[in-house]
């Protein structure tokens, strides 16, 4: 297999995660945007890795990633809360204070 | 159709239809399950890009902890164990049009770049190709095995280059980074715990 | 006199007057500092204070005297006439002025032989101390008018003069602060000193009424009323301070450009006291005539200064030594030191005066030639000078300032209006004497014959008090120039310092009577005052038959005096100055117009009397209300009366008079005669009375003068005595006349008519141009810059704000417009990142196809 349809994959799982985030009005959907938009990016680390001189560096790199994302998650799960506390709602289009 | 070819198609097909599922799917906790499908079929994908170490970390942190992690924020936050927020029609043909239009970005700029091409040019100088000095068990990260040189790099060494004959200056590790993301987890810990600490309701006559 | 003791008593001198003069100064600062804030407007600390300034200066000032005399052995009290009579070894010398009728010998060829060789020892041995010319100098002169006998029979002129302090040095040319000091300084320091201080104390009781927050001045009426302002007792007396001390300095200076400077400044003093009442219409317009016509009169001082410091280079009166020699002062330059001008035509024609040394010899260029001075400036000089003096002396044509500043309080007008300040000019005209030439001496003359005629008529149909006293002052002023212009020089001098003695008194008197009767002012509201105020009245008498010049005739003391007040025996030495001077020289108006003055002089002086304290009380309230007045105000009344009477005791061969007589010009006693042979250069043919002469006439002057002094007196006592003849008949009579005397002659209208409604024409004219020209120009001006701005706010309201409201309106909308993307909504954000990062790669892809 050659590194493009790896790469392929890594689009498919990013333009899956940027159409979750555009869409969902649940904020634990978007969350999930987020993971599959990390995962399409780590995919693409790994790859490259494999088939460049990038080697362990690509590795290192996508680890970091999915700490990162893990801890990303507890935060956005931890807001998520917050703001479920205070809208009794997990809808994100009612966190709109910033509109202009 | 070699073994790692199909494989590779069975791991694809997997980890791209569950993504997708996620996004048509409105209920969230069949969005998670989605999320684990897919998640989990990508780790195998690493493991088939070498990555042994990356895909075990992914079933652990993602599918193991994360996802969990979020089906507790589903389960904590919602009002019934089904509700839906319907998104409206016209953004979801919206999201439909950018996204096929993304997907075919994405897709045109991967497949007009020939990539032998380019790994062929970066590779070019300082090839390792001396397979002799990497010995003791540090392989190529193309030969799978990578927990222990992981480990190594982010302790600081880089024995996958280092090892290299005739080599007079070392490499850099991922000790300070590592050291960092510690620290950011910590933080992470603790701040997210302090965000999502329960509310005391302080009634004014029990003062 | 050994010229050591000379020394010494020029210094003590020298410091005593300093002393004398700079006290009141000192009085003055501390008065304006300590009068209104220290002491508070209750305080008479003022008064005392300036009070003992100015009799600490009299006391000094009689010491200085005493000193004077001690020094010279009181020579100048020796017999004067028997020296010059007995011990004179050619009587021709004093013959040839009295002999009218014969041919004129030339006196000053006779003065000037035997002159030459009565040097002048003292001088000699007192300068080679002062070489130094750096130092202030100072330098004794011993002019000596004896004969050629020994130095030690007769009495040498002994002047003190020096430098205080050099202001200013042009070369040869020097301003300085210097002193003369010579019997006619002391004696008018001691008469100021001792005039200033009865007056000061007759102040401190005249102006009490001052001592008050609340002053109520019924002369002002406001729209409340009458006037009230805070007191301001302390002002008048440090103004009395700073008018003595400008006085004494004016009397001491010893030059003739720090007389200018104490002129003005006593000018200045008269001007803040004339208008003391400051809130009166009537004595700031006083003030201000004063300061203005005296300013018409310095006017002429000025050219006089300008002529004498171009052609003289020097304001020095006395011989100073200067650059290890002497610098020969004005008097010596014109005179030399036997008081005789040498005169000299050059082949132009026009005479010139030839500049001498003090030792006589002729002053010389560097090149040879003599230095001298055109005769037609040095008239003009001595006539500039003299303009000053009739300003400040209010001399005709300048006298009407002198009865509008009697607006200021009483004690001014005895100090400063009639026996000081308007004293100087007379003073300066004595001072300045050896300058004049006969044809500025014959102008001086007519100047006061006039004056003191035209005076005394105004006087008799004056009926303020104050107003009478005031013409009285005029015309006496005018007679102490007659008498100087006559070649009278201690005659006038002699009358300057009687007529200061009973002037101040009788003004005093009148103080007393105005404050007894409450500010009663007109003579036709009092009568028969002289029951309520008895000591007012009878020292009033004195000064009365003082001016009167009435004597008891026939009888004489022992000494061959007639039995006299002080004004007979100055008035006749006038009177028979111009008898001789007339049958000199004809010009016979300067005889007649002396003699009938004296006659109405006592008429309306006895008149005045007879209607204030004589007679019926004719204003019942104003008698009721009548009161003798505090002894602090009478004291010096009686004090002076003492004086007014007995200060000119024994004439001619009294004190006074021969301590004058010191000091007059070398030039005065022989007479003087114009040089024949320069009459062809159209100089005057005057000849100047000598001594010995004016002696001659004496007697009958002098009977002359007092049966017109009887003949007035006694028209007064007929009048406004007894009442014999109704006063308002002959008014009625003589309407015509009174109403001129009464306008003052027409010249108050007169000088309206001349210079103020000409100077009112010009003055509207001048404001017709600026109103319609300048007015206009600017006017329009502003208008055109008011249209300019308000096109200018036009342009700036619409285009330059409508430009900027334009920008932020549009920028605002456009704002408002883009603020709709802003949803808030995270979803839409990710949405629109998607579709910015399609819309970068559709346009690189359209732009860079490749």
């Amino acid at each position: 297999m050659d590194l493009s349809s790896y790469l392929l994959v890594g689009a498919v799982l990013f333009v899956a995660g940027v159409v979750c985030m555009a869409t969902k009005r649940n904020g634990i959907g978007v969350l999930m945007g987020v993971e599959l938009v990390l995962n399409g990016a780590n995919i693409n680390f790994v790859a490259f890795a494999n088939y460049t001189r990038l080697g362990l560096d690509g590795q290192v790199i996508s680890l970091f990633v999915i700490v990162l994302a893990a801890a990303e998650a507890a935060v956005a799960l931890a807001i998520a809360l917050s703001f479920y506390n205070n809208h009794l709602t997990i809808d994100v289009d009612q966190a709109n204070q910033l509109q202009g | 159709m070699t073994g790692h070819q199909l494989l590779f198609w069975v791991f694809a097909a997997v980890t791209c239809g569950g993504a997708i599922a996620v996004v048509l799917t409105q209920n969230v906790v069949r969005m998670a399950f989605w999320l684990i499908v897919s998640l989990g079929a990508s780790a195998g994908l690493f493991f088939l890009l070498n990555a042994d170490f990356v895909g075990t970390a992914q079933l652990l942190v993602y599918v193991g902890g994360t996802l969990v992690l979020l089906v507790f924020g589903v389960m904590l936050t919602a009002s019934g164990p089904f509700s839906k927020m319907q998104t409206r029609p016209g953004e979801l043909f919206l999201a439909g049009v950018v996204a096929i239009l993304l997907l075919g970005l994405l897709g045109s700029s991967v497949c007009s770049v020939e990539w032998d091409r380019v790994i062929a040019a970066t590779n070019s100088g300082h090839q390792i190709t001396n397979q002799q000095s990497l010995n003791h068990g540090f392989n190529r990260p193309e030969e799978g095995n990578t927990g222990h040189p992981l480990g190594m790099a982010f302790l600081g060494m880089r024995p996958d280059r280092d090892l290299v004959a005739g080599n007079k200056t070392l490499s850099t590790g991922y000790l300070l980074p590592f050291e960092i993301a510690s620290v950011h987890l910590l933080v992470v810990l603790i701040g997210a715990a302090y965000l999502a600490r329960a509310k005391r309701r302080v009634h004014p006559n029990e003062l | 006199m050994d010229p050591q003791t000379l020394q010494t008593t020029g210094l003590t001198l020298k410091w005593l007057l300093t002393i004398a003069w700079l006290l009141p100064l000192l009085g003055f600062v501390v008065e304006l500092i300590g009068g209104g804030w220290v002491w508070g407007r209750y305080s008479k600390n003022a008064a005392y204070l300036s009070v003992m300034c100015i009799v600490t200066g009299f006391v000094c000032s009689f010491i200085a005297l005493m000193t004077w005399g001690n020094a010279t052995e009181w020579s100048a009290l020796k017999d004067h006439g028997a020296t010059h009579g007995t011990s004179h070894a050619e009587p021709s010398r004093h013959a040839s002025g009295v002999d009218a009728h014969g041919a004129p010998k030339p006196a000053a060829e006779a003065a000037h032989g035997h002159d030459d060789h009565a040097k002048p020892v003292a001088k000699d041995a007192a300068h080679p101390a002062h070489d130094d010319h750096a130092k202030p100098a100072a330098a004794v002169h011993v002019a000596a008018d004896h004969a050629h006998g020994t130095p030690h029979h007769a009495a040498p002129k002994v002047v003190f003069t020096g430098i205080f302090y050099r202001l200013a040095q042009f070369g040869s040319l020097d301003i300085s602060l210097s002193y003369y000091i010579d019997s006619l300084t002391l004696v008018m320091f001691t008469m100021v000193t001792f005039i200033a201080s009865c007056i000061h104390i007759f102040a401190i009781g005249y102006m009490s009424e001052e001592l008050t927050d609340n002053y109520a001045d019924h002369q002002v009426h406001t729209s409340h009323g009458h006037l009230h302002r805070p007191g301001r007792f302390h002002r008048f007396f440090s103004f009395l301070s700073l008018f003595c001390f400008s006085m004494l300095g004016l009397v001491l200076a010893g030059n003739i450009f720090q007389v200018f400077i104490f002129w003005e400044l006593v000018g200045v003093c008269s001007y803040f006291l004339i208008g003391f009442y400051t809130e009166r219409k009537s004595a700031s317009n006083a003030a201000n005539k004063a300061f203005i016509m005296n300013r018409v009169g310095d006017f002429g001082f000025l050219i006089g200064l300008m002529i004498v410091w171009t052609w003289f280079g020097n304001f020095q009166f006395g011989d100073l030594p200067a650059h290890g020699q002497t610098q020969p002062g004005l008097f010596s330059m014109v005179r030399g030191n036997d008081g005789q001008m040498k005169l000299h035509v050059p082949e132009s024609g026009q005479a010139e005066v030839v500049f001498k040394n003090q030792d006589n010899h002729i002053q010389t260029k560097p090149n040879g030639e003599q230095r001298t001075i055109p005769y037609w400036l040095l008239v003009a000089a001595g006539l500039g000078v003299f303009g000053g003096c009739i300003g400040k002396s209010a001399q005709f044509p300048l006298q009407t300032w002198l009865p509008d500043a009697m607006e200021g309080p009483t004690p001014v007008s005895a100090l400063v209006h009639s026996a000081t300040m308007v004293a100087a000019g007379v003073y300066l005209v004595g001072r300045f004497y050896p300058m004049f030439t006969p044809e500025v001496l014959l102008v001086i003359a007519y100047i006061g014959a006039i004056t003191l005629f035209l005076a005394a008529t105004i006087a008799v149909v004056a009926t303020d008090i104050k107003k009478v006293l005031a013409y009285s002052t005029i015309s006496q002023l005018g007679y102490m120039m007659l008498g100087l212009g006559l070649g009278g020089w201690a005659a006038g001098l002699f009358h300057l310092i009687t007529h200061a003695f009973f002037k101040s008194l009788m003004f005093l008197a009148s103080g007393s009577v105005i404050y007894g009767c409450h500010h009663v002012q007109e003579m036709p509201q009092m009568g028969g005052l002289r029951r309520k105020m008895p000591l007012t009245a009878y020292t009033m008498l004195v000064g009365v038959i003082a001016i009167a010049g009435l004597a008891i005739p026939y009888v004489t003391l022992p000494g061959g005096e007639p039995i006299a007040f002080s004004g007979y025996h100055s008035k006749d030495a006038i009177v028979a100055t111009a008898l001789t001077y007339m049958n000199l020289n004809g010009h016979h108006l300067l005889f007649f117009l002396p003699l009938a003055g004296a006659g109405i002089t006592a008429f309306y002086m006895f008149r005045l009397w007879f209607y204030t304290f004589a007679g019926e009380p004719r204003d019942k309230e104003v008698y009721e209300r009548a009161h003798e007045s505090p002894w602090v105000m009478v004291g010096p009344l009686v004090v002076l009366s003492f004086f007014a009477a007995f200060c000119a005791f024994g004439g001619e061969k009294g004190l006074l008079f021969k301590l004058l007589l010191d000091s007059e010009p070398a030039s005065v006693p022989g007479g003087y005669v114009a040089q024949t042979e320069y009459l062809s250069q159209g100089l005057l043919n005057l000849k100047l009375p000598s001594h010995e002469a004016i002696h001659a006439k004496h007697d009958r002057a002098g009977t002359l003068a007092l049966i017109m002094a009887f003949v007035g007196a006694g028209c007064a006592y007929l009048v406004y005595g007894v009442r014999w003849v109704n006063a308002a008949e002959i008014k009625q009579q003589f309407s015509g006349i009174h109403r001129f005397l009464v306008n003052k002659w027409g010249f108050d209208e007169f000088y309206d008519m001349l210079f103020v409604k000409p100077t009112h024409v010009v003055a509207g004219w001048c404001s017709a141009i600026d109103r319609v020209i300048f007015d206009g120009f600017l006017h329009a001006s502003a208008k055109a810059a008011v249209k300019v701005s308000d096109w200018d706010r036009q342009f700036d309201e619409t285009i330059v704000d409508g430009a900027v409201n334009t920008v932020g309106n549009w920028t605002f909308a456009i704002g408002r417009s883009l603020s709709v993307v802003q949803t808030g909504r995270m979803r839409n954000y990710v949405m629109f990142i998607a579709v910015g990062l399609l819309g970068i790669f559709a346009l690189l892809i359209m732009f860079f196809p490749n």
